[in-house]
């Protein structure tokens, strides 16, 4: 609406001034005014109208710029009256293509009316059309591209390829705008502008993105003092890949190689003072330009040292030449570094005037060395020049270096250590080592022993009570080494006591530290060893004024253990000063830890011992033991000891029932090393029962298995024990009026069997089975159906006792022989048989039947059982009754 | 005529077989330029159905009273159209569009060209069993080089040379077993008519 108003006035105003022209009024204005355009730029031309010449101030002509009738920019331009009469020049840049719409530019001066000049827009016929095209925009701007479309054509769609939300716009009927910010360079090729219409026809545009050189950080130098030589830094943003950037400049002239950041363009003299170096790249998507203020005489970057070489070499020092390329460099001031590798790296500087040589010293004999050198510039240090090729050189050999020895006392045993020569040490091959030992007190007498190169160590026995020194040498090709002693100290069992502490690893070794002591006049020296097993010391020195060291060893393992002395350096013997063990790290140690474990219940006690554990199966220190004891119920009572050095734990206390024991040790790391264990726990009465049940078991089986023996050998034993007998037979002498009595009947009942025996005298009948032993005849009577000993139940004989005593009064009876004591008068026989007869006296004495329990065979062991009493008659002969015969009473009555 | 140009060849067997290695190669190439047009399409953002009409290649208009030799005088023509175009084409990415990192498109583009040329080799040995020596190369003239100078119409013009290289290799691929009946025709009328004077 206002535009609307605008142009309405500016209508009116024209009528008016035209009015004005008309009625013979002159203005200043504007005349022969033309529009021409170039890409998106307005070019507008015009002169002033000769009426203006009579203008003595300054005239300003007002332009408004048009875009399809709407303003979209107003400038004024002043004209000096010096300007007047020539031809002016305005331009203005369009930020849409001019082919997207019709632009008009309006002139006029202050007095004089509008002219207009218009550019039309794009128009098309045959199908879209994209603008601008072919054009080159820098990464993050912000585009507006159109697209025409013919007449009759309905508009679809417009994008860029890659591009999402872009903003479209439509700027009349047939035209379609999209504005874009480019954010994406142009990567393969350019970047598509496509438009299509409702009736599938498809154009477009294509355009580039992407940035303008990209150069930074400007550093002018001059290297070989006659041009300058600048550096800067092409950052790593895509440029425009696809064509080869224009060569950027350096003081007006063209690089020839800008792809490395690098230009160097020849001067007329460097030592001019400070000087602003320029340059500047250009490509189509804009210009870079960079600068550097500097004196070049500050910024001199040397060349490498040309031809450096080895000129004289020594043992322990050489001297090295070079040369200069640039001839300039030998009246320059320099300090030059020496760089020595292959042994310790060392760079040593040197200072000069067109400095080309160096002396170094100091060096390792027998080595060999790489060396380079590098210069700058003494009085402006700028930079250092490139380092010079290597040169290699080895020096001339020497004697060894002392030797580091130590010692490593094993009982009697001295065991002297040296580590191996390193081969900077040795300043040639090692041929062998002489070990010298003497008494402290006996400086005259000593020994001394060679041993060969690879040899490092060498066992002493000494008299442990005795001081020694021990002197050791090592030898190459150029001599012997300076000898290193050693003095053993003398074995003091009254001597003073170290103890051990503990000490733990960290960042892979072992931090020691120990009090000072006055004594340690030439150091520390700190050695250690695995605490379980042989080894062979390691060990390192420390200077006195420290009183720690840090421990590193490829021997040190996890869960081993270790042991430090630290000994005060002193002029004689070492001192111990403190000993400390530890692990590196703390392992968890193994199950299965305690060996032979055993349980023993003592009451409701259980108590489980072990043996003790070894040092090399202690991969962590041990602080006490644990015993879990779990029963039936899962319920789990622990008992635990804190002395490490316990080989047995009780638990106490427990009910009676089975149990699993786990027994475990205590640990920094935790409990570990578990060894099992069950037991059941009784109670002493079942115990008893126990046992008396096992005995009796025991008993009945030992009675079964003899018994069982002799059914089985009974025929064996009856014969070695009781071998057949003849039938008794009692024989009468005749003469002596003897009567032999069978005994056939008992007279108790109708028994076949009698095991009586009764010696009777009978003259008028022999009997077979007689025994006549020096004219004495033993008579023993046998039953009718045969032979028997044994005493029978049907037939129980009378008491012996009874029989003995009442053997008078006894009619026709006879008497058993067993288990009875004949306490005859006459020649007071006493027969006695086994301890069980005797045993028997009570129950025969009560009237019981005798050995009414035994059945079976009874060995016939008269004559082996028998006693005679020696003491009442014929104590030479066994048997008394020889010559006396027993007279039964009942016979004798018949 | 037929009979004397049928003597000419070193023999029928021959001249298939170099119809079918010619078949063998336009069926390769047409496999070859598919992917070239697929690559492209997805190289440029394009759809199937972008804006390409109008021919390239101009050669006389198919017709079914063409002999054997005019017909692969036509299809030869064709091809040696679309290699010059394809070398122009690749030259103008090259140089306007191209030139940064060589890839997939790019190796494509390459073996489709390489292909088009055996193909050539292979109906320029035909054409010359069918037609003899004297029969000289196709000329080029009148044909548009150069191509539009705004880079869009620029990338349109190289997709529509790729599009003529499929069509001509696909018609390439169905003229030619027709190719090989017609001379066996040829030939057997030859020896027939040769019989018939004995």
């Amino acid at each position: 609406m206002i535009i609307w108003i605008v142009l309405l006035s500016l209508f009116c105003k024209s009528t008016q001034d035209e009015k004005s022209q008309e009625n013979g009024f002159l203005y200043c204005g504007p005349q022969n005014v033309t529009l021409q355009h170039s890409g998106w730029m307005l070019l507008l031309s015009w002169e002033d109208q000769p009426s203006c010449s009579a203008v003595q101030d300054v005239l300003i002509y007002q332009l408004v710029v048009l875009r399809t009738g709407q303003q979209v920019h107003y400038d004024e331009v002043s004209v000096t009256s010096d300007q007047i009469e020539s031809t002016h020049y305005w331009n203005w840049t369009s930020s849409l293509a001019l082919e997207c719409a019709s632009h008009s530019v309006r002139l006029r001066s202050q007095t004089s009316p509008w002219k207009e000049q218009t550019i039309p827009g794009k128009q098309t016929s045959e199908g879209p059309e994209v603008f601008p095209k072919d054009e080159w925009f820098k990464v993050g701007s912000t585009v507006t591209f159109c697209c025409i479309l013919p007449s009759r054509e309905a508009f679809s769609t417009m994008y860029l390829t890659g591009y999402d939300g872009a903003q479209l716009k439509t700027t009349s009927n047939q035209t379609y705008a999209l504005t874009v910010h480019l954010n994406q360079v142009s990567e393969n090729s350019c970047t598509n502008v496509i438009c299509k219409t409702k009736t599938n026809k498809e154009n477009g545009a294509c355009v580039y993105i992407g940035y303008p050189p990209r150069y930074r950080d400007l550093r002018c130098e001059t290297r070989d003092l006659e041009s300058v030589e600048c550096q800067w830094t092409v950052e790593g943003g895509k440029g425009r890949p696809f064509k080869k950037p224009k060569d950027p400049q350096l003081l007006g002239r063209p690089c020839p190689m800008p792809s490395e950041g690098r230009c160097s363009q020849k001067v007329e003299k460097v030592g001019v003072g400070e000087r602003n170096w320029r340059l500047t790249a250009q490509n189509e998507f804009g210009k870079a330009e960079l600068s550097d203020t500097a004196d070049l005489s500050k910024r001199v970057h040397m060349f490498a040292p040309n031809g450096v070489k080895a000129l004289t070499v020594n043992a322990r020092s050489v001297i090295l030449q070079w040369d200069w390329t640039v001839q300039q460099y030998n009246i320059l001031n320099m300090t030059c570094q020496v760089h020595m590798c292959c042994g310790e790296i060392t760079i040593i500087e040197h200072f000069g005037v067109g400095l080309n040589c160096a002396v170094l010293n100091g060096l390792i004999p027998n080595w060999t060395y790489n060396v380079t050198v590098r210069c700058g510039t003494a009085q402006y240090f700028w930079k250092w020049s490139d380092w010079s090729k290597k040169v290699l050189f080895q020096t001339y050999g020497d004697v060894p270096e002392a030797l580091d020895v130590w010692m490593q006392m094993e009982g009697n045993q001295i065991k002297i250590i040296w580590k191996m020569t390193q081969a900077k040490l040795s300043h040639g091959l090692i041929k062998g080592y002489e070990v010298i030992w003497r008494k402290t007190t006996e400086k005259q007498q000593h020994h001394r022993t060679n041993l060969a190169f690879n040899k490092q160590s060498f066992s002493l026995s000494l008299n442990s009570t005795k001081e020694y020194i021990v002197t050791v040498t090592a030898r190459n090709i150029n001599g012997s080494s300076t000898p290193s002693t050693i003095t053993i100290p003398s074995l003091n069992p009254a001597g003073h006591r170290v103890n051990t502490s503990r000490i733990i690893g960290s960042n892979r070794g072992f931090n020691l530290s120990w009090s000072a002591s006055p004594a340690a006049s030439c150091g520390y020296i700190v050695d250690w060893c695995p605490t379980s097993g042989p080894c062979t010391v390691d060990w390192l020195r420390v200077p006195p004024n420290k009183t720690n060291a840090k421990v590193f060893s490829k021997n040190f393992t996890d869960g081993q253990r270790f042991s430090f002395s630290v000994y005060a350096c002193t002029q004689g013997a070492p001192l111990l000063l403190d000993k400390r063990e530890g692990y590196f790290t703390e392992k968890s140690i193994k199950e299965g830890l305690f060996k032979s474990l055993k349980g023993k219940q003592q009451d409701s006690d259980f108590e489980v011992s072990w043996d003790p554990i070894y040092l090399k199966e202690q991969t962590a220190f041990i602080q006490g033991y644990v015993l879990y004891c779990l029963d039936n119920s899962n319920t789990v009572i622990n008992f635990s000891t804190d002395d490490p050095d316990s080989t047995s734990l009780r638990a106490r206390n427990l009910k009676m029932g089975f149990y699993n024991f786990t027994m475990r040790a205590q640990t920094s790391v935790g409990e570990c090393g578990a060894a099992f264990i069950t037991a059941t726990l009784n109670s002493p009465t079942e115990n008893l029962i126990g046992a008396v049940l096992i005995l009796l078991v025991t008993v009945f089986g030992l009675l079964s298995l003899t018994t069982m023996l002799c059914f089985k050998h009974w025929t064996c034993i009856k014969q070695k024990v009781y071998p057949p007998i003849p039938k008794p037979v009692l024989t009468s002498a005749g003469e002596h009026g003897c009567h032999l009595l069978y005994m056939d009947q008992c007279h108790h009942s109708d028994v076949d069997i009698l095991e009586v025996l009764e010696l009777v005298c009978s003259e008028e009948t022999p009997i077979n089975g007689s025994v006549r032993q020096e004219n004495i005849l033993f008579v023993v009577s046998q039953t009718p159906k045969g032979y028997s000993n044994q005493p029978q139940e049907k037939c129980p004989p009378d008491p012996l006792t009874a029989t003995t005593t009442k053997l008078p009064s006894l009619k026709g009876l006879p008497s058993s022989p067993f288990g009875s004591v004949f306490s005859n008068p006459s020649y007071n026989l006493i027969m006695k048989p086994g301890d069980r007869q005797s045993r028997s006296f009570p129950e025969l004495q009560e009237g019981n039947s005798f050995e009414r329990s035994i059945d079976g065979y009874q060995p016939q062991g008269l004559t082996e059982t028998f006693h005679i009493n020696p003491t009442e008659e014929d104590p030479g002969s066994p048997m008394s009754c020889v010559f006396t015969y027993v007279v039964l009473p009942q016979s004798l009555s018949k | 005529m037929a009979a004397r140009r049928t003597r000419g060849m070193t023999g029928p067997d021959v001249n298939r077989s170099t119809v079918a290695r010619a078949a063998s190669i336009a069926e390769q190439l047409r496999y070859e330029c598919s992917i070239l047009l697929e690559l492209y399409r997805e190289k440029e953002s394009f759809t199937a159905d972008v804006l390409v009409d109008g021919r390239l290649v101009s050669v006389a208009p198919p017709s079914s009273q063409l002999d054997t030799r005019d017909k692969l005088w036509r299809l030869h023509s064709a091809l040696m159209q679309c290699r010059s175009l394809l070398e122009r084409a690749i030259a103008r990415e090259e140089e306007e569009l191209g030139g940064g990192k060589k890839g997939e498109y790019e190796t494509q583009r390459k073996r489709v060209k390489d292909r088009l040329s055996y193909l050539l080799i292979c109906t320029g040995e035909l054409l010359k069993t069918a037609g003899g020596a004297a029969l000289l190369t196709p000329s080029l003239e009148g044909l548009e080089l150069d191509g539009p100078t705004a880079l869009f119409e620029l990338k349109l013009w190289v997709y529509r040379i790729f599009k003529e290289v499929d069509y001509w290799t696909i018609t390439t691929l169905e003229a030619l077993p027709s190719v090989i009946a017609k001379e066996r025709v040829r030939t057997s009328r030859g020896r027939t008519t040769r019989s018939t004077r004995r």
